[in-house]
């Protein structure tokens, strides 16, 4: 975001941290639904997680 | 809770569902006629305020230009940036509507912050949603306004599969619920505070003398609280606002 300053990109890290965690911790909790084991959703949490911090850091860390 | 008679029932959601007030029509709530009266409100006070603009402005000039300024200024031209004045009415509106709307939670008599009923912080996202995605559809083209959330620039084509899920849920799921869900939450949790408080003084006055003497303090905590929730009340209507500015803003952006 070109505009917002450091506000708006406090505003844009909550939400991608938040939908890191929804999405592929969502996925996660599909597959352990699915195959009915318990591993998958911690695996998706922190790739989403992980994920997510490094989207974060590709729109505002890199200059 | 020992010693009065009946027991004390703590307030719940069940207080938030009021009754019809014509009849038996279930648009005839409470939280409708508020944000009804809100738009006349606003509309009166706006005209009063604006009506004999003078070069040297009235007291109540001066309460309306200065909350037209701050919205033009602060959030407008301050996020938005060169191509503001398209969307400050909108800003404007938005700002002035969810204030009156929440600051009625704490008003007497009426005492009900319309926003704590979700479905009017919903209608306010898809507005807001609808508009920002609109901006960046009619300035980029929406082929490549929809590459542009989807995909990052720069990165090696395998790291998509992880990242393009993330961005389409931000943009699309996140943003719109975030922002009708802080604002519904905030005004919810705060009418509820303030019941607990003051029906639990009402209720603490009728007990034995110890609870009786303890009430004026619970009393005072629901004063206390109810300046704290005219805080809140600002503060998310200035962030509803500010956040619907930081989306245009965003979408106005050829960076992403």
């Amino acid at each position: 975001m070109a505009t917002g300053g450091e506000e708006g990109a406090l505003w844009s890290i909550m939400g991608y941290l938040l939908s890191g965690l929804i999405i592929w911790g969502g996925i996660g909790a599909a597959v352990d639904h699915w195959l009915g084991t318990h591993f998958f959703l911690l695996i998706g949490l922190l790739l989403g997680g992980g994920a997510s911090m490094y989207l974060v850091w590709l729109r505002f860390g890199r200059k | 809770m020992a010693g009065s008679g009946a027991g004390f029932v703590p307030p719940s959601t069940a207080d938030f569902n009021l009754p019809p007030i014509i009849g038996n029509n279930a648009y005839s709530t409470k939280p409708v006629f508020l944000v009804l009266l809100s738009v006349l409100v606003i509309s009166a006070f706006f005209i009063a305020a604006s009506r004999k603009a003078l070069v040297v402005p009235s007291k109540l000039q001066f309460a309306g230009e200065s909350i037209y300024a701050f919205v033009r200024n602060d959030i407008g031209e301050e996020i938005i940036g060169h191509e503001f004045m398209r969307f400050v009415p909108f800003l404007f509106t938005l700002f002035t509507f969810i204030l009156t709307n929440n600051v009625f939670g704490i008003v007497p008599f009426l005492q009900f912050p319309s926003m704590s009923h979700v479905s009017f912080p919903y209608v306010l996202a898809v507005f807001s949603f609808v508009i920002f995605h609109a901006v960046g559809v009619k300035k980029q083209g929406l082929g490549k306004y929809l590459k542009g959330i989807a995909f990052m620039p720069g990165v090696p084509k395998a790291v998509y599969i992880l990242l393009t899920p993330i961005e389409i849920a931000t943009f699309f799921l996140v943003r719109p619920l975030t922002l009708s869900l802080r604002l519904f939450a905030n005004m919810f949790a705060g009418h509820l505070l303030l019941l607990v408080f003051i029906m639990g003084g009402d209720h603490l006055i009728r007990g034995v003398i110890g609870l009786k003497l303890i009430a004026p303090f619970a009393f005072a905590f629901g004063i206390g609280m109810t300046f704290f929730e005219f805080m809140v009340q600002c503060l998310q209507a200035y962030i509803f606002t500010l956040l619907t500015a930081l989306f245009i803003a965003g979408a106005l952006s050829d960076e992403h």
